[in-house]
């Protein structure tokens, strides 16, 4: 599982997050992967599809990670009191909601997939919710990542091919932004590419859209910090 | 970054330990120090919050719980409590904001929401006891939240990673070593006091009834912030853990390991399987059916109504 390193938390990460209780792992956690899977499609969703792997099947309803899981989806933030209303205002939005249990692998107990489809597009998110609120999303619109949604990040779908890594951070390092971390995989050598760069502070819209510019860049998403 | 209490204790050396824990977190995290104890002073007014509404007492979720903080808050006021004030003040508070969590109400998970209680539990029983500065409860939660992270480097703070020890446990550490800190403990002290804290929960399993934080988990957590302050009060004594931290943060790591499955979390042992426990848990499967139904009653009759406007 995750190693030494990944598992750096800071003090407000251990001492927090506000939520709306019963539970770190299965109401804040889950209420985050919901958001970023909200925030991932970018628009409102009018269905969303929980796939839970099995532990997380047996104990998500006692511990209201379906209100969360919900209410981050259609963007509610983990301490936000509507969450214990959010299956009720997603149906008054006419949100299609589904759950389902399937085996996701070896992977952390508290792991979903989610499935969220707006008007006009649509994007699958695989994470873990590992304990007082932290999540890790180790795959995004199918490419591997180790997204954490603790600072700023970009994200890049593009069409891999040489130079492009160093176009994009050159931009980033022009507007004067320091790379925190950058993970990149790809489907096949030559084929559809993923990049998350995260950075210590806020992209503004004019460097997004420098990087959007860039040749071969599919489509380009910066998310803040999920709350 | 600090990567173990060895490392801690001679960084910490005659200093403050939370201005050594707010330098570490501001280099390693970008966060400024004085955001980070902004931070932590709002989530201390959101602990204060909870514990006055929490006394008030009110049916969890699962109704399983309620009235714990009410019935001890009662008692306290009617002067029929025969324990010290700090100690019953500790029970309660960790109770109000346990009931709190329970009912979906806006708590602080420290280190998680179903530990919650544990920490604001001794600190804001002791900060009213002792008339300490309320800053001073917020520099102690540095110092809790930076125990517990250097403890994150090798365990999963969850019940289902390891066990309660990983949270309840976790939590009465952290806040041993905030108590001792507010003392006027040093460096040392809090590292011995979050050590004797630990090493004394280590097994603890976790086995919510019907998988719910409510039981053993409310009650838990007020006596386990009492337990946290025994721990504080012995490493002030300068009585001192022979195990050292680091080596009981390992052992609670291989003790999670070997917990069986049904023991962490899953509600599928321990007092998730007792008579009583699989009583509850089949009732409460059998609402939530039930519930889910009245839901899909509910889509269906929104539909056909719609249909039937659209003709
Ligand atoms: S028993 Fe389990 S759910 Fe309850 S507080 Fe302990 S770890 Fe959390």
């Amino acid at each position: 599982m995750a190693t030494r390193h990944d598992r750096k938390v800071s003090i407000l990460d251990v001492m927090g997050p506000v939520m709306v209780g019963p539970s770190s792992s299965h109401t804040a956690g889950t209420a985050r992967l919901g958001r970023v899977a909200r925030e991932i499609l970018d628009e409102d969703p009018v269905e969303v599809r929980f796939i839970l792997h099995p532990p997380l099947a047996a104990t998500y309803r006692g511990h209201g990670s379906d209100f969360a899981l919900v209410g981050g989806s259609i963007g509610l933030n983990v301490d936000d009191p509507r969450i214990p209303e959010a299956i009720r205002i997603a149906e008054q939005m006419g949100v299609e909601i589904v759950f389902t249990e399937e085996d996701l692998g070896d992977v952390h107990p508290n792991t979903v997939r989610i499935e969220i489809r707006g008007k006009s597009r649509e994007a699958e998110i695989t994470g873990s919710s590992i304990g007082g609120g932290v999540i890790e999303v180790f795959n995004l619109n199918g490419f591997q990542t180790r997204f954490k949604g603790d600072s700023p990040t970009l994200l890049l779908f593009y069409r891999d091919r040489p130079g492009m890594i160093s176009e994009v951070t050159r931009i980033i390092a022009e507007e004067g932004i320091n790379i925190a971390s950058l993970y990149c995989s790809r489907k096949q050598r030559g084929k559809d590419a993923f990049m998350q760069i995260d950075v210590d502070s806020p992209l503004g819209h004019e460097a997004l859209a420098r990087i959007c510019a860039v040749g071969d860049v599919a489509e380009a998403k910066y998310l803040d910090r999920i709350p | 970054m600090i990567e173990s209490f060895k490392q801690l204790e001679e960084l910490g050396r005659d200093r403050d330990l939370a201005d050594v824990f707010l330098e570490t977190d501001e280099q390693e995290h970008g966060i400024a120090k004085a955001d980070i104890l902004l931070a932590l002073t709002r989530r201390r007014a959101v602990m204060r919050d909870c514990v006055e509404r929490g006394k008030g007492g009110g049916l969890s979720m699962g109704k399983l719980v309620g009235d714990e903080a009410k019935k001890l808050n009662e008692a306290f006021l009617a002067g029929k409590t025969f324990l010290d004030p700090l100690t019953v003040k500790a029970e309660l508070y960790a109770l109000s904001v346990m009931g709190e969590n329970s009912r979906m109400g806006v708590i602080v998970a420290a280190p998680t929401a179903g530990a919650g209680g544990v920490v604001p539990g001794m600190l804001l029983a002791l900060e009213e006891e002792r008339n300490i500065d309320p800053e001073k409860t917020v520099r102690a939660l540095v110092v809790a939240g930076g125990i517990g992270s250097i403890i994150a480097l090798s365990a999963n703070i969850s019940g289902a990673a390891g066990g309660c020890q990983n949270e309840v446990g976790v939590a009465s550490s952290m806040g041993a070593a905030a108590v001792a800190y507010m003392m006027d403990g040093s460096t040392r002290q809090s590292i011995q006091a979050a050590a004797l804290a630990l090493k004394n929960t280590l097994g603890l399993v976790c086995d919510p009834v019907g998988g719910l934080v409510e039981v053993p988990c409310v009650k838990r957590n007020a006596l386990f912030a009492v337990h946290g302050l025994t721990a504080a009060q012995l490493a002030l004594a300068g009585v001192e853990s022979v195990i050292p931290m680091d080596e009981v943060v390992e052992a609670m790591v291989r003790i999670g390991r070997a917990l069986p499955r049904g023991l962490k979390e899953t509600a599928e042992g321990g007092l998730a399987t007792t008579a009583t426990g699989c009583a509850i848990g089949s009732r409460l499967k059998d609402e939530a059916n039930q519930r889910r139904a009245d839901r899909a009653a509910e889509r269906e009759r929104l539909a056909q109504e719609r249909k039937a406007s659209t003709h």
